[in-house]
Formats: structure tokens, sequence, C-alpha cells
């Protein structure tokens, strides 16, 4: 092998050739980006809960192995996984953590695109499919924990249907044109809808959403993949008991996607108004915001009213969601009256954390344009943004650490899983998986080191006139621009002119004007096509050289397009 | 749609006339398959013509054999499926009334059947007949149903609003032998009731 090696061998012609045959397909309309560096998660929180997704999807189907969706046997056959198929438990716990941390990841997507403003001009349709896949995940996700057929499974379908029952008109149809009769339909309706009927509307739906750029971040996945597993680990999830309709189920609340909505149910005021109307209405505000938002600029500091009610909506879940959990644990009073929330306190807060919220991001608007002020007074510091720069010989000693790590971690787990510890055996993969991600973007670091050009004298050459192309030529001051996953951005130290005043979160936004808005830019920042300036060589350098590093670090730093 | 029709004196153009063509085709292609929505409700709970009141032991229930102020757990509509005899949405209470509340006469009044699901959260009431309870008691978060009517008087299950605070009942029918007979039910809040959900109380 080691004397037929070259570049060109027989699996690298076969990739190059299943490459070129991708050309017919759809998926050479779709810009795929691995970055060369680091990237802030935030800006593809999208991709991650893509990625979560699949990873549903295959456990869920290894699942579908052995549940049973049947009335009598749905709870033991899920039993069945956890306790006797081996890794049963871990599929289980995986899905589980995994269902969860979906939701949450679509949450904290949907509320960055709301921050920065990225859902409006031209991404209305990315974000009002977004919001339909969002309420879509949490149906999922509900359904999911249903058909376990626990008795908070039972509880929680009797308060679904009779939510249903409560729409006017159209409700009792609906209940039973979803629901069917009786608790064996509910399983086995419930059951379809979770594993055929709701992922193959997502993923339709998910067709429409996803952008025409997407950043793959390997070791940010697996970051996430192995922080679920981990969770898996520390708090593997219960069975619960098995529903018996002449036993008092425990106190059991739901999870923490529906607490929220929980607390609303809970002040007994009428079904349909907490249950249905509320939620809804708070689905519609989502859909509508964008043809709201009449705001010319991006940014939340440029958009009070917007952000103030982002603000709101953020203090409200955070409560009702804790409000939720909330039940007083003094057992001797009567149930009911742990329970039941005063609709008059509980909605006395709720209004009063429109003020609050709206004074909170007032406050945050002044310390934040007062902060951007007295920075522009400061002189910048030159040089990195606090990166950590490792030297060659650390970095394979770091290396060299965790591979030794992994090695332990292996042994350890192979004795977990002989011991039957199926916890702790689920803990260390979650460990072995987070270390793979460091290993990985060690590997990337190092890599871009390598390839990083020499540094550069600190007056740039020039000496001849420069003509100003119309279009300047990619891969200029670099040889390795041109590759995907190329060098780091040239060192801005070396450059005489001090960097743009931009905050470091519009950093990889960097050609995104956020001054103002008109179509024409933001066309030209899709292309990261900078027009011709007349402005002075240097400058046009420096701009050349961002364009460079946009390009080798995530694909054309447009961060509207990214999911 | 936004270009001015030209005048041609009230009559329709060629291209709009075959436009409407093409619209009513297209309506009377898919209009048949609305009623195909009948597909997703479940009717295995319909029974048409009535059927037996059999008790657990196999046997029709008897007006002169069934006990005054008592109860049986039984199964409607039947099938022969173990597993969905099981259904909780399958089970009714049937009870004779006690004296006080008429069950000492030999005709339908003196019987009830009631739905056995809860109308709170769908646990399994029973009828308790000892002294100085003589209603239905569900175990879970102790709601409590009158038997004359079927109506919840205490418990979580009496605060939900009309109809999720009634029992849904079946109607039933006594033969010249004593026999008694469910009769075919109407599952409609105003009717029989919906099990799970509720009856409208028309008094």
């Amino acid at each position: 092998m080691g004397a037929t090696l070259t570049y060109e061998n027989s699996l690298v012609r076969f990739f190059r050739w299943v490459y070129a045959g991708l050309e017919r397909t759809i998926f050479m309309g779709i810009k795929f980006t691995f970055p060369g560096r680091f990237v802030n998660p935030l800006g593809f929180l999208g991709m991650l809960t893509f990625v979560i997704f699949i990873v549903l999807g295959i456990t869920g189907a290894l699942l579908m192995l052995f549940y049973e969706p049947i009335l009598d046997r749905a709870w033991n056959s899920v039993q069945t996984i956890n306790n006797t198929i081996p890794y049963g438990f871990h599929i289980r716990n995986i899905h589980y953590h995994a269902s969860n941390a979906m939701v949450m990841l679509a949450l904290l997507h949907m509320y960055y695109q709301y921050f920065s403003g990225r859902y409006k001009i031209r991404n209305e349709i990315l974000w009002v499919t977004g919001i339909l896949i969002g309420t879509l995940t949490i149906l999922e996700a509900f359904t999911g924990y249903d058909i376990i057929f626990s008795e908070r499974a039972e509880l929680a379908i009797s308060i679904a249907a009779s939510l249903t029952n409560s729409i006017p008109i159209l409700g009792p149809q609906m209940r039973d044109a979803f629901f069917g009769a009786g608790f064996h339909d509910f399983i086995l309706r419930f059951y379809a809808f979770h594993v055929f009927l709701l992922p193959i509307t997502l993923i339709g739906l998910m067709a429409v959403h996803f952008p025409r750029f997407l950043v793959f971040d390997v070791p940010m996945v697996m970051a996430v993949v192995g922080a679920i597993m981990l969770t898996g680990g520390v708090f593997p999830v219960d069975l619960g008991l098995r529903f018996d309709p002449s036993t008092p189920p425990g106190i059991t609340v739901p999870e923490f996607y529906l607490t929220g909505l929980y607390a609303f149910l809970r002040t007994m005021y009428d079904k349909f108004v907490t249950g249905v109307a509320w939620p809804g209405l708070f689905i519609f505000t989502l859909l509508v915001i964008p043809f709201v938002d009449r705001y010319k600029k991006f940014s939340w500091k440029d958009r009070p009213i917007i952000t103030a009610i982002g603000i709101t909506s953020l203090a409200q879940i955070l409560v009702t969601t804790y409000w939720g959990y909330y039940i007083d644990p003094d057992i001797h009073k009567a149930l009911l009256e742990r329970l039941v929330i005063d609709p008059i306190f509980f909605y006395t807060v709720m209004v009063l954390l429109v003020p609050l919220s709206f004074g909170f991001t007032y406050m945050m608007i002044k310390l934040a344009k007062n902060a951007e002020a007295n920075a522009k007074l400061q002189p910048k510091k030159a040089g990195s943004k606090g990166a950590i720069n490792i030297s060659q010989r650390w970095l394979y000693t770091l290396f060299l650490v965790l591979l030794g790590f992994q090695v332990y971690l292996n042994i350890a787990t192979y004795y977990a899983v002989l011991n039957g510890m199926k916890n702790y055996s689920l803990f260390l993969m979650g460990v072995i998986v987070l270390v793979f991600a460091a290993l990985f973007h060690l590997y990337r670091y190092g890599r871009a080191m390598a390839k990083a050009p020499p540094p550069k004298p600190t007056a740039p050459p020039a000496a001849k006139p420069v003509p100003v192309s119309p279009k300047p030529a990619p891969g200029t001051p670099g040889p390795t621009a041109e590759k995907p996953l190329a060098s780091p951005p040239p060192p801005k130290a070396a450059t005489s002119q001090p960097p743009p005043q931009i905050p470091p979160q519009q950093k990889q936004a960097s050609t995104t004007p956020q001054q103002s808005y008109s179509p024409q830019e933001v066309k030209g920042a899709s292309n990261a096509e900078i027009p011709p300036s007349n402005q002075s060589i240097d400058n046009d350098l420096l701009r050349q050289q961002e364009i460079n590093a946009e390009k080798s670090g995530i694909g054309n730093g447009k961060p509207t397009h990214r999911i | 749609m936004t270009q001015v029709p030209p005048n041609s004196g009230g009559k329709v153009s060629r291209r709009d006339f075959l436009k409407l063509m093409a619209a009513a085709g297209t309506v009377m292609t898919f209009a048949p398959f609305v009623d195909w929505g009948k597909f997703l409700p479940d009717p295995t709970g319909n029974v048409a013509g009535k059927q037996k009141l059999e008790l657990p032991d196999g046997t029709q229930a008897n007006v002169k054999t069934f006990e005054v102020n008592s109860s049986q757990a039984i199964i409607y509509p039947k099938t022969d499926d173990a597993v969905l005899n099981k259904e909780s949405f399958r089970t009714w209470q049937f009870v004779r009334l006690p004296v006080e509340l008429g069950g000492d006469k030999n005709d339908v009044s003196a019987f009830r059947v009631y739905s056995m699901v809860c109308l709170h959260l769908w646990c399994l009431w029973k009828y308790w007949p000892d002294p100085g309870r003589k209603r239905g008691e569900c175990p879970c978060h102790g709601s409590m149903y009158d038997m004359e009517t079927g109506k919840a008087f205490a418990g979580p299950a009496s605060l939900q609003a009309p109809p999720s605070n009634v029992l849904p009942r079946l109607d039933i029918e006594i033969d010249s032998n004593g026999d008694i007979w469910i009769l075919p039910p109407t599952w409609d809040p105003n009717k029989n009731g919906i099990v799970g959900y509720g009856r409208y109380l028309n008094v």
C-alpha cells in the first residue's frame, strides 16, 4: 500500500467520480462549508438542530424494532428495551435527551435569529417555515413521551384530547379524527403520528427551510452529541409507573417545553382559552413578527420595540416554565390546593412582566450603546481577539494526552458494559465523543497552522499603483485562499490599518452592513462581492483579506442564509 | 387577473369560459373525496340494534335478580378481543339505585348505566353502596358523582364546565321476561354523551 499510495489512488478517483456525478443533483445548489477554524455556534444552531433530528431518526428507528404500540404492551415493551435489550438503555436515553436537546436548540436558534434581525428582508419564508417546524417539533416530542403509556403519558394524552375537544365548532370532530376512540386508538395513532406523519411533514418543511449556505462544524456537532450522551448517563430517564386506571397517579409535570402551558392550565380557567388560545396567539405572533418589524436595521440595539417584545416573551416563558414545574411540596394540603394556581396572581405577574421587560430592554440598549461609544474612543487593541495560541510542540503533546485519555476511557467503558453499569458506560461514551470533538478541533487548528502563510512584512507592498479591478480576483494575497479548508485569517497586526469597528458578534457577518439596509447591499453581501471601492489601496487590501478570511472560515460569511 | 376584460357586450370571453370549465372540472374531480374524511374517526364504538346487558359472569342482567343498591362493571360494546375489552373507554358501571332514589321499582327508572371513565383525568370511578356514601367515587383525585343524574358534585370533575361534569350514560330497555337490553347509543353531548368528555344534562 505504502508504495502505491499516490494522491490519485483509485479510492480518491472514485470519490471524484461520485462528486462529479452529484453535479446533476439538488445538492449542488447548497453551499456546504466545513469551517477551518472555530466558528461561533450561534450562527449554525439550525444545523445543530437538524443533526439532532437525524440522531433522533436513527435511534428512533432502532427503538421501533422493539416497541409495541398496543394498549397492554406499550409500557412493557419500553421496559424490555430499557432493562433487557443490550444497549436498549443507551438508545432510549439518547433518544429521550436528544428530543429535549432538539427542542432547546430550536428555541435558541429561533431567538438568535429573532434578536439578530435575520428573519426579515427576503428571509420571511425561512422564518415562517421555521416556526411551523418548531411547533411540529414540540408535537413530535409530545407524542413521543406519550406512547410509553406511563401514568404521566396518560395524563398528558387526556389533557391533549380535552384541549382538542374544547376547540369551538370543529373541536369534537378534530378529536374524533386525530385521537380515535379510547386508549387503544390513542396509543396507536400517537405512534403513527410520532414515527411517520409528523417526521415526514417536518422533513418536507425542512426542505423549504434549508438555506443554500450551510455550515457543518464537526467538533461542535460531536460536542452536542457527546453532551447528550453524557446527560443521559448522569440523568437517565425513568420509565414512570405503568398506567393503571384504578390507582391514583402521582403528581407529574410535562417536559420542560410544555410546563409553561401547564402553568396556564393549572389556573383552571377555561380550557380553550388557557390551553389553545394563548399558545395559538403566541405561535401566531411569531409567524407574523417579520411582517410587523418595519425597522430598517438589523441589530437588536436598533429595534427597541421588537427586542422588548422578544425579551418579554423570554421572561414570560422562563417564569411560566418554572411555575409549571413548581408544585407546593406540603403533602398535608389537598391535591387541588397544591396544583391550582391562582389565576389573578398568575395573570398579574404575566402583565407585570411586560413593563419590566421593556424597562430592562431600554436599560440594556442604553448600556450597549454606551459601551459601543466608549469602545470607539479607546484605541483598538491590535491583533488577536483573545484567541489561544498553542505552539506546535504543545499541540502534539495535547493530542497525545487526549489520545491516551481516549484509550483509558475505552477500557473504562468496556468494563462498565461488562459489569452492566449502563448509565456509567453511557456517560463514558459521551465523554469519548466530547474528547473526539476536542481532537478534531486540535487537528483542524494544527492543519490551519501548517498552512498559514509566513508572517507578512509590516508595510504592505504598495509601491506600484494597483489598478482597481472591477471584481477582485479571488485568492490574491494568499496561495491557499481558494481551498475550502484553508488558512486562518492573516494576522491583523501585520497591517498598518486598524481593523474596522465591528462588535464581535457581527464579526462573522462582517460583510453585512449593519448601519442601513438597501436591497443592493444585501444582494452584494450574499455573493461576497465587494463593489470596487475608490479608497486607499491599504483599505482595499484589508477588505480583500477579510473576504478571504470569510471564505476560508465560514463560507461566504452570509449570516442571513444560515439555518 | 389584473387585466381589465375587454368590453364584449356582457358576454363571457372564450378564455374565461375555458378557465371556468377547468375549475369546475377540478372541483368535480375532488368533490367525492371530501367524504373520505370519515376514514379518520374510529367507528367501532357504534353499534346498531340493542344488545344484551351482559354481567361479568356472562349472564344477562334481569330486573328480578339484580339487587337494589348494587353495581357491576360491564363492557360495552363488547368485542372478541380481550385487549379491547380491557379498554377503559368500553367500561361502564351498571347501577341499581338505592331505595331512596327509587331503586325498588321494577322498571328502567331504577337502573343507571354510566361510563366509568372519570371526566377529570380518566381514572375508573366506581359505585359505593355503603350507607352515607351511595355515590360514584374516583380513586384518583376524589371526584364524586351523583347516581341519579350522573353529575359530579365534588372534586375536580365538578369544577369542569359542562358538558365535562356529567357522565355519559347508556339507555336501557326491559323486556317481558325482565331481561335488560342496551339501546343503540348516539355518541353526542346532547344525547348519550361522549366517553371521557361528558354530556349535557337536559332536564
